[in-house]
């Protein structure tokens, strides 16, 4: 299925511009645009040929090459369903700001500025993403080592007063932020005037992770807000360029930790892209059912977090309830609860234990009882409804300004669903509903979280029903030299054995090549942009969260509201800060 | 001779009345957690005594032998005044309530309340009122911002309801024409003045909901916006003090004045007046129903917003108050 930009429209591109490099690809296809150019490419894509809806835009270093680094963006046209990426290179470190064509380039710009240091000509307010002000570097570059550099003396962390310090006892370690860095980093992002500026977190029960929030108040109204990342940034991003490519799925579910099978998915689908892998029928299935099972999981959560937010205290024990029994299927099939680690490169790590498709089936059969409990409770309760109906009202051009995706977008009316535009795993073989909102208001987004319930059940009811009739059947495509043999192989064939030793010491060695693959998380859009130069890992791993812009939208939905919409509000756009902050 | 009798009988009397609340109070927090837990499918406390029943005893000791932080910042006095402001005018009403008619045991006539005033009504709506102040002394004190917003809240929403519940108490008072709770009692002994004054009834229940902070009303302690509101400074027994005086003992007593004012108090249940059943049993039942009902919504429902629930107050109902003082006149004309 073509995705990415058709040739007649990068006939007419073409024409219009000149010196236009096409890179034509299945996965990928781009356009390397020279600085001067760019803004006007950028325009002609948005309003001549509908490439409106903004994805995403990050950096890739290339320390030999000059300029150095190259800036990416890539946009999707909502009428035909096209990809389209933009690449730029950055002449004197610097790009033009886009953020006056699509307002969800401002985070965006800012964490290529934090991570690379590359400026962006035009942004109003060009300060650190994730790191803290008065950081000197920018670590996702190459020259960066992966611990850091040692610039600080900090005997504290090694040295205890009675004890032998250890053998590799240094007291120089990473520069980590004192509060004066902090309170330089809050007061750059705060416009201070005569009104209360209320801190809402970083450790705040409101803000369901570390997030920490600005609201300048007058009275209960919130004047401006301002938002605060970084205090669960691990640089995911780093730590791929340095592991192979099975090394990093477990990262995959630490950044989404309610969800992590999907980022497991959407994580490997890309990778089997990209190494030309195309796993087993079964295998198919199997991911399918994973991934809605956590998807109800994962609405579950939100579910019940959201109205404890709102004051309905009962209703968050109800859902932990049936969340309880989707984690022992889980736990049941992966070994692991939560972080389960269960999709592998070319299929599954385990086949489907006995009675586990007995379990799913009893499931799929108590569970709409209980979805209608929730609604009895909540859907039709005047308080329900007076908290959420036309609070945090998202318009349709917010969406493609955005980037927002996932149900944030579907409230808004736009039919964007990755399991529809570029079905991955067996998603173009079930049959399912993509439920849409009216409004755009909280409610609208709750009723889309309840519906969308009811059409993961069905999709797991019909991948159970396949199922059903592959017992025995393969579950993993070790055949292909960039696969990792199943256990009982490694131990019975010596030729197993010495693929898996290479594999996992050299990685997975493929030709150099591009892809950007994504899949629908519960969050939103989780796109993985990989660049391989053949290494057995990465050159550059980009991973396009979707709470990450769909938490972006939240200084202008809560601007004139009270702070109490400010739960309701963030508790639908339902970010999770392991992938926000990666 | 006969005033140091009445002394000393009065000062036993409210001895009692406030051991027992205490001890009372205490157990209606086992009371809601088991009822919490049952309601969320799960069994509530369970391991301290047979079936949790010591949990409370529990509880009691850790939060009394807690350590008491006092944040550097605060205005010291008031921040101590807080906590007693909020108990003590809790606890005073009681001495308005009564329990029952009086009964001889032993030829000893005893009286099952503290005083009969001919201000009763009154004296429990003021008392309700200046324990609000404990509210809003904590959150200015505590010099934090959450506490204090936690507090402005509740002083929004206190202008609304109090209005509303001075008004609907009216329809009542009108009916039996007195004040004092004893006679309001006396007075329904043929029909309750639910009848008449459902209205009134609505607005009540409204107004107990918002004045002892449970949901959908409970927005001076959202803890998801504002972490704990006002109590968000205190610890220890000071801490303690706050949703005791307002889940528990205020919860109780007024749904002890509801159940005066609209249930016929210790009156029988209309045609079960022959079962051989004590008045005041008669009296706690009533009162026990009404605080299970409060339980109920508590655990229940979400919490409306503070401008809603000032809309709700002024636009509904102190509206619904007045109509019902209304209705009640033309009863009165109509019936006597």
């Amino acid at each position: 299925m073509q995705i990415w930009i058709s040739s007649e429209e990068l006939e007419s591109v073409k024409n219009q511009f000149e010196g236009i490099n096409v890179e034509e690809g299945e996965n990928f296809t781009s356009l390397t645009v020279d600085k001067n150019s760019l803004l006007n490419l950028l325009v002609y894509l948005k309003n001549s040929l509908g490439y409106k809806h903004f994805i995403d835009l990050f950096c890739i270093d290339y320390p030999l090459h000059k300029p150095r680094f190259q800036g990416i963006y890539i946009l999707f046209n909502p009428e035909k369903n096209r990809r389209v990426a933009v690449k730029c290179w950055a002449e004197e470190d610097s790009l033009p700001s886009v953020v006056h064509i699509w307002k969800g380039a401002k985070w965006a710009e800012r964490e290529a500025w934090d991570m690379f240091g590359v400026s962006f000509d035009g942004h109003e307010n060009l300060v650190r993403m994730f790191l803290w002000e008065g950081y000197k570097y920018h670590p996702l570059r190459k020259d960066f080592p992966l611990k850091g550099i040692e610039d600080t003396y900090l005997p504290s962390l090694n040295l205890r007063p009675d004890e032998i310090p250890a053998h590799n006892y240094n007291p120089y370690h990473t520069k980590v932020p004192t509060l004066e860095d902090i309170e330089r980093t809050q007061k750059s992002r705060m416009e201070k005037k005569n009104q209360i500026v209320l801190n809402w977190g970083p450790l705040h029960p409101g803000t369901h992770g570390t997030i920490w929030f600005l609201f300048d108040m007058e009275g209960e109204y919130v004047k401006n807000c301002d938002i605060i990342l970084g205090q669960l940034h691990r640089g995911v991003e780093k730590i791929a360029e340095n592991l192979t490519y099975t090394q990093f799925i477990p990262y995959t579910d630490r950044m989404d930790y309610i969800s992590a099978l999907c980022s497991q998915v959407a994580y490997v689908n890309a990778v089997e892209k990209l190494l030309g892998i195309d796993p087993p029928e079964k295998a198919k299935y199997i991911r399918t059912m994973m991934c809605e099972l956590q998807r109800i999981n994962s609405h579950l959560l939100w579910l019940g977090t959201f109205a404890l937010d709102l004051g309905a205290l009962t209703i968050f024990l109800y859902a932990f309830r049936e969340r309880e029994k989707i984690m022992d299927i889980i736990e049941g099939i992966a070994g692991i609860r939560l972080n389960s680690s269960y999709i592998r490169i070319g299929g599954v790590a385990k086949d489907l234990p006995d009675g586990a498709l007995d379990v799913i089936s009893h499931f799929i059969k108590d569970f709409p009882e209980k979805l209608e409990e929730y609604e009895t409770i909540l859907t039709k309760n005047r308080v329900w409804l007076k908290r959420n109906v036309d609070v945090g009202i998202i318009k349709k051009d917010d969406v493609y300004s955005y980037g927002l995706t996932g149900v944030v977008a579907r409230s808004a009316g736009i039919p964007y669903d990755i399991r529809m535009v570029q079905p991955t795993d067996a998603y173009d073989k079930v049959d399912f509903e993509i439920p849409l909102g009216k409004v755009g208001d909280c409610y609208d987004r709750y009723l889309l979280r309840m519906e969308e319930m009811r059409q993961s059940l069905s999709i797991i009811a019909q991948c159970v029903e396949k199922l059903k009739n592959m017992e025995g059947k393969e579950y993993i495509a070790t055949d292909y030299s960039n696969v990792l043999p199943t256990l009982e192989e490694v131990f019975n064939s010596i030729e197993s054995m010495v693929k898996d030793f290479t594999l996992r010491v050299y990685g997975e060695k493929t030709t150099d090549g591009e892809v950007y693959l994504s899949g629908e998380n519960p969050r939103g859009e989780l796109g993985f942009y990989i660049n391989s130069k053949g290494e057995g890992r990465p050159y550059r791993m980009r991973i396009r969260s979707g709470a990450f812009y769909n938490l972006q939208i939240f200084p202008e939905l809560i601007k004139g509201r009270t702070i109490a919409d400010a739960v309701a509000i963030l508790g639908s756009l339902d970010p999770v800060v392991g992938e926000t902050d990666r | 001779m006969e005033l140091l009798g009445t002394v000393v009988v009065l000062t036993i009397k409210s001895l009692i009345f406030i051991l027992v609340m205490f001890l009372g109070a205490a157990y209606l927090t086992l009371l809601e957690r088991k009822f919490a837990g049952h309601v969320q499918q799960r069994p509530g406390p369970l391991h301290v005594g047979p079936h949790g029943l010591l949990q409370p005893i529990a509880d009691a000791l850790k939060v009394l032998t807690k350590e008491d932080l006092v944040p550097d910042s605060v205005d010291k006095f008031l921040f101590y005044l807080a906590s007693l402001m909020a108990f003590v005018p809790a606890i005073m009403i009681l001495a308005v309530v009564p329990f029952g008619d009086p009964f001889t045991v032993f030829g000893v006539e005893i009286k099952p309340y503290i005083t009969d005033l001919n201000i009763g009504v009154l004296l429990a709506l003021a008392f309700g009122s200046i324990s609000l102040y404990g509210v809003i002394f904590a959150g200015w004190a505590s010099n934090s911002k959450y506490p204090m917003i936690g507090s402005l809240r509740k002083a929004a929403v206190l202008i609304g309801y109090e209005v509303a519940l001075g008004f609907a108490m009216v329809g009542p008072i009108m009916m039996a024409g007195s004040f004092s709770l004893r006679e309001i009692v006396e007075a329904q002994q043929n029909i309750w003045f639910i009848i008449p004054n459902i209205l009134a009834f609505v607005v009540i229940i409204f107004c107990i909901l918002a004045e002892t902070g449970r949901t959908p009303f409970d927005v001076q302690e959202a803890e998801a916006e504002l972490v704990g509101g006002y109590i968000t400074e205190y610890t220890g027994m000071k801490f303690g003090l706050f949703p005791l005086a307002e889940w528990y003992i205020a919860t109780f007593v007024l749904s002890a004045i509801t159940v005066i004012l609209f249930f016929g108090g210790w009156n029988p249940l209309p045609l079960m007046g022959w079962l051989p059943i004590p008045a005041i049993v008669w009296f706690f039942v009533k009162v026990f129903l009404l605080f299970m009902f409060f339980l109920w919504v508590h655990w229940t429902l979400p919490r409306y917003r503070v401008d809603q629930i000032t809309e709700l107050a002024w636009k509904v109902m102190l509206p619904l108050a007045l109509a019902n003082i209304l209705v009640v006149a033309i009863w009165i004309m109509i019936f006597g």
